[in-house]
């Protein structure tokens, strides 16, 4: 099958891959499978204190576009809020890599791994606030 | 799609005598064979050569312990599209995610012998992701009616074999490329 320019110069050419170190408060982790495939993508977010998204890295072991869906993905949500970026649809990675529509489930991929990284973050920072209060009533 | 049970007239279980499948296949495939239709109606002919391909196809379904699953799932009216499997355990994705990266390191370093051990690793785990489906076809195969969570958990370990098959698929290409 054919892959679009945009997808090979994601493959070839990735941005942001890599780590963030997960047990940082402010770094989200999402992980992500594709069981048809057998894909697994990780992508993890570090936000800021105004909630804006200031490093984004991902690994993902799957096919050229699943990889290039996740590059993508790491590129537009850096400097988003991480609202915006949980707005961001699959719809919109397809379209900007131009995926043939068996390869729609990688963009879904990735926007379940931002979806899932920004839930992290979030159920984080409410268990620090959560403790932060507790500490404040003591 | 036709019932590959069906086609090839055998019971509907996960754990089957693949030799004995294996014969069931071979005595239809003969009985079908262009051969046996020469000089008959053009339409039979059809109809034996379209026969012919069925019982090809039910057998690559069935010998296939994935697409046998999905057969027999369809069967009990669950289809499991792609892009619509129920997301895996994070348990389970994290030691894949695992897996994949210590594969990633093994084919960094092209130790051949080192991926072989991992291969093996591997095959035992799919082994082992099989004969979890086998045991929950088992208990399926008991009830008259069985509820939606014994599918769903069949639906659940069926998307792990798929995991270890990708990973053995890739382990294997990355060794015959370094050999």
């Amino acid at each position: 099958m054919a892959y679009s320019e945009k997808v090979i110069e994601h493959y070839e050419n990735p941005k942001n891959v890599g780590t963030l170190d997960q047990n940082d408060p402010s770094v989200g982790t999402g992980l992500v499978g594709a069981p048809a495939c057998g894909d697994v993508m990780r992508l993890q977010i570090k936000v800021n204190e105004a909630g804006v998204i200031e490093d984004a890295r991902f690994k993902t072991f799957g096919c050229g576009s699943a990889i290039a869906s996740s590059s993508l993905a790491t590129e537009w949500i850096k400097g988003k809020t991480v609202d915006e970026a949980f707005a961001i649809k699959n719809s919109q990675i397809a379209e900007e890599l131009s995926l043939p529509p068996v390869k729609i489930h990688c963009s879904v991929l990735a926007e379940d791994a931002i979806k899932s990284a920004i839930e992290d973050y979030r159920r984080k920072r409410a268990a620090r606030e959560a403790a932060a209060r507790e500490q404040g009533n003591s | 799609m036709t019932d590959p049970f069906d086609v090839l007239g055998i019971e509907p279980r996960f754990r089957l005598d693949l030799e004995s499948v294996g014969a069931r296949h071979r005595d239809l495939s003969r009985a079908l064979h262009p051969d046996r239709y020469v000089g008959r109606p053009a339409n039979e002919r059809r109809l034996a050569l379209s026969r012919a391909i069925e019982v090809n196809q039910a057998f690559g379904i069935v010998r296939d312990p994935v697409r046998r699953a999905q057969a027999l799932l369809a069967r009990h009216g669950v289809s499991v599209p792609e892009g619509s499997e129920p997301p895996a355990e994070p348990t389970f994705l994290m030691r894949m995610l695992e897996l994949r990266e210590e594969l990633a390191a093994l084919v960094a370093t092209k130790d051949v012998s080192a991926l072989e051990r991992f291969i093996e690793r591997a095959e035992a785990d799919e082994a082992g992701a099989v004969e979890a489906l086998a045991a929950g076809f088992a208990e399926l195969e008991r009830r008259a009616e069985p509820p939606p969570e014994i599918t769903g958990e069949l639906v659940r370990r069926l998307g792990e074999l798929r995991y270890y098959r990708r990973l053995l698929g890739e382990a294997r290409a990355a060794r015959d490329e370094i050999e």
